[in-house]
């Protein structure tokens, strides 16, 4: 406990230097900013962002990068309440409930609790990561390369299964994403593989040109093809702090999404997606009266939106701890600090301290700074929501191309993303989903070294990794997971989760 | 262009090709893995003990092909989605846009065509203008002035404040501004004459608009 607070306040003096407390709160505002236009989610707002903070200095770096998705997610939900267009998929929920209370004159309200509710859960998850970060990186040391391999082997897999739609496409999408990491200069052979024998392959393909490509360049392309139908909320916002009645209404659902969220998040595989979905059926299970949710309820806004914040934070734990990323975002982050040359993984809190905790402290100060602007500012995130589609994307496609020539002054990283987006665009037209691709791919040069290093350990055996205790329990894991995916019974199930 | 688009649409019996997404994409995956078999057919697998460089990327390469042709082979099983033709437009103005940046942005030479370096004040500005016309409502004028006005953003953001390494303007202009400027003041000079180009017609068009308007009434 004493090393906890000791940590901690090593962190808060480390977020609140003026530099980090400016860099958090311009994270923030750019993140909402931009997680507010419609059409751009927390990943796409990342990868575009990413340039932005190549210049600080590590641990501001990391800080305004959290704030960037803190404050994209916020910007999601904010959409999702006033236009009804979830930025992204963990706002689906919230869009049911809060559009509906907009549509009654309520959506300050729907925006107060969605802030409160964030806020509540940001500090809880805080708290959690802080609490978890040290024994689970401590636990994280004892793993091998064996250990290693099997646990990404276990997060690919939990992606997989949890994310929507076809199992056997989204195991595809992985395949493609390894097998993309693996173009370049072997390591350890120095062999060239699949370069084409062009010099600019040689470092293999570049994390930002795929994540630009597929998830800036592609959703371009993909929300060009749509309609622009946007149901904007034309009357008043409304009072922003709920009322009496409903703040003692949401209370339970703020706790318990709280509590569902967090737990979803820690996760490996994208576990943090779940968490609303899963918040708002336990919420209609538990209401006197569920025949009121989908009409706006605001305990559909509370307990998902709650549940959501605390699962985006959670979703840090295995990134800081183990050094996986959960998810595309949590892929984004690895891209970010690999470029600021720290490899993430257990040796990050022991061999950086005040960039671990700093980061830490940061998300919630990021958290408080979201529910300081944000609600004031809401009149200002009305008015870009009516910026039309039609001078929206030339904007993000010119800032993708500055951001990606940028990074190495490379003309053929600005042709790639353009190749990468039509690509990405293609393979969303026939109904894969990129996401699954990133994590392959950022997973896939690990997993390659691991398995590499098991096998010379084990002298070529594979069966090291069923003799193993700790790798075959997390391959058994992962090995029930799918199965139970695949059955077609539970597989009934989880398209009904997904289809509410 | 939208006439003949409208058409093509509304045809549907008649439409020749519906293939099932789940075909074009499995093959494409398949596609894609025998692409990666054959650049890896040099390469040596090694053994477990001492994995070799081609190893890994041929059970992935080997891996994908499975997937994909499980994929394009429950088409025929069961009906899914139906691919909708893919629209032209969007795709070719904004990889055109993107070649657009990528030549201008720095001198570039491509067989005999060779391009002197024009730096972001000519990339980002044509770039953006051809990307607009990649939906069918872009309107010239509204896009010139969001390049004039986002360049300049861009550009102090870029250049001024984050110090990022991108030619900003063309080699050749350096010329044109007096001796003894130094790069950020002909950067900020430049800026401040593309911003107040781009409020000059902006006002002047929001004022055309209104009469445009009221000539329709």
């Amino acid at each position: 406990m004493d090393t906890l607070i000791a940590n901690l306040s090593l962190g808060f003096s480390v977020a609140l230097g003026l530099q980090n407390l400016g860099l958090a709160f311009v994270g923030c505002l750019v993140g909402t900013l931009i997680g507010v236009l419609p059409g751009v989610g927390p990943v796409a707002t990342i990868a575009i962002l990413l340039p932005v903070t190549f210049s600080l200095d590590p641990t501001g770096a990391l800080i305004m990068l959290a704030g960037i998705y803190y404050g994209a997610q916020y910007g999601g939900s904010t959409t999702a309440i006033l236009v009804n267009i979830p930025g992204e998929a963990t706002s689906v929920v919230t869009a049911l409930d809060g559009h509906a209370m907009a549509r009654r004159g309520r959506a300050g309200a729907a925006l107060g609790i969605a802030a409160i509710g964030s806020f509540f859960a940001g500090t809880v998850a805080t708290m959690l990561i802080a609490a978890l970060g040290a024994p689970l990186t401590k636990a994280a040391l004892l793993f091998g390369p064996t250990e290693y391999f099997s646990l990404m082997v276990m997060g690919l897999i939990f992606a997989v299964v949890l994310a929507g739609g076809s199992i056997v496409k989204a195991l595809a999408m992985i395949m493609l994403g390894l097998l993309l990491s693996t173009v370049g200069t072997d390591l350890e052979t120095g062999d060239q593989r699949m370069t084409f024998g062009q010099p600019f392959l040689w470092d293999g393909i570049d994390f930002a040109v795929l994540a630009m490509g597929v998830f800036g360049i592609a959703e371009i392309l993909r929300n060009l093809g749509q309609p622009e139908d946007r149901d904007l909320v034309r009357a008043t916002i409304g009072r922003l702090l709920p009322s009496r009645e409903e703040m003692r209404q949401s209370l339970a659902p703020i706790l318990r999404g709280t509590l569902l969220g967090s737990a979803f998040g820690i996760l490996p595989g994208n576990g943090a997606i779940l968490a609303p979905f899963a918040s708002y059926a336990m919420e209609k299970k538990l209401a006197d009266d569920p025949s009121r949710f989908g009409k706006g309820a605001i305990e559909a806004v509370a307990g998902p939106e709650s549940a959501n914040n605390a699962g985006a934070q959670t979703s840090f734990i295995p990134l800081l701890t183990l050094g996986i990323p959960a998810n595309a975002v949590m892929a984004l982050m690895v891209g970010a600090m690999t470029i600021q040359g720290i490899i993430p993984g257990p040796q990050v809190m022991t061999g950086n301290p005040s960039l671990f905790w700093g980061m830490i402290a940061s998300m919630w100060i990021g958290n408080l700074m979201l529910l300081v602007i944000n609600l004031p500012l809401v009149g200002l995130w009305v008015k870009l929501l009516q910026v039309p589609y039609r001078l929206l994307f030339p904007a993000i496609l010119v800032f993708c191309c500055i951001g990606i020539y940028s990074i190495n002054a490379q003309v053929t990283d600005v042709l790639f993303i353009g190749l990468f987006g039509l690509a990405g665009f293609i393979l969303i037209r026939c109904g894969f989903e990129p996401a699954p691709m990133l994590l392959g791919f950022v997973l896939g040069k690990l997993m390659e070294e691991n398995l590499r290093r098991a096998l010379i350990l084990s002298r070529g055996s594979l069966s090291t990794f069923v003799t193993e205790p700790i790798s075959a329990g997390l391959l058994a894991v992962s090995f029930i997971l799918l199965l139970v995916a695949i059955v077609p019974n539970i597989r009934k199930g989880r398209e009904e989760v997904f289809a509410e | 262009m939208r006439e003949r688009d409208k058409k093509l649409g509304s045809a549907e019996p008649g439409t020749p090709v519906r293939v099932s997404q789940n075909l074009v994409g499995g093959l494409s995956l398949v596609a894609i893995a025998a692409l990666a078999l054959w650049l890896l057919r040099d390469l040596d697998a090694g053994s477990l003990t001492a994995m070799g460089s081609a190893l890994m990327p041929r059970v992935l390469a080997v891996g994908l092909g499975i997937l994909g042709a499980a994929v394009a082979a429950s088409s025929f099983f069961h009906r899914g989605l139906v691919l909708e033709r893919l629209p032209l437009r969007g795709p070719a103005f904004i990889i055109l846009a993107i070649a657009a940046f990528a030549a201008t942005i720095r001198p570039f030479s491509l067989g005999s065509v060779s391009l002197p370096g024009f730096g972001l004040i000519v990339a980002a500005p044509l770039s953006i203008v051809i990307c607009g016309f990649a939906t069918p409502d872009a309107r010239l004028r509204e896009l010139v002035i969001l390049a004039l006005s986002l360049t300049p953003a861009c550009m102090l953001l870029f250049g001024d404040l984050l110090n990022l390494t991108i030619p900003m303007l063309p080699e050749s202009s350096m010329a044109l501004f007096p001796d003894g400027w130094s790069q950020k003041a002909m950067l900020r000079a430049s800026a401040a004459a593309m911003l107040a180009v781009a409020a000059l017609l902006f006002f002047s068009s929001t004022r055309s608009d209104v009469g445009d308007a009221k000539e329709k009434d």
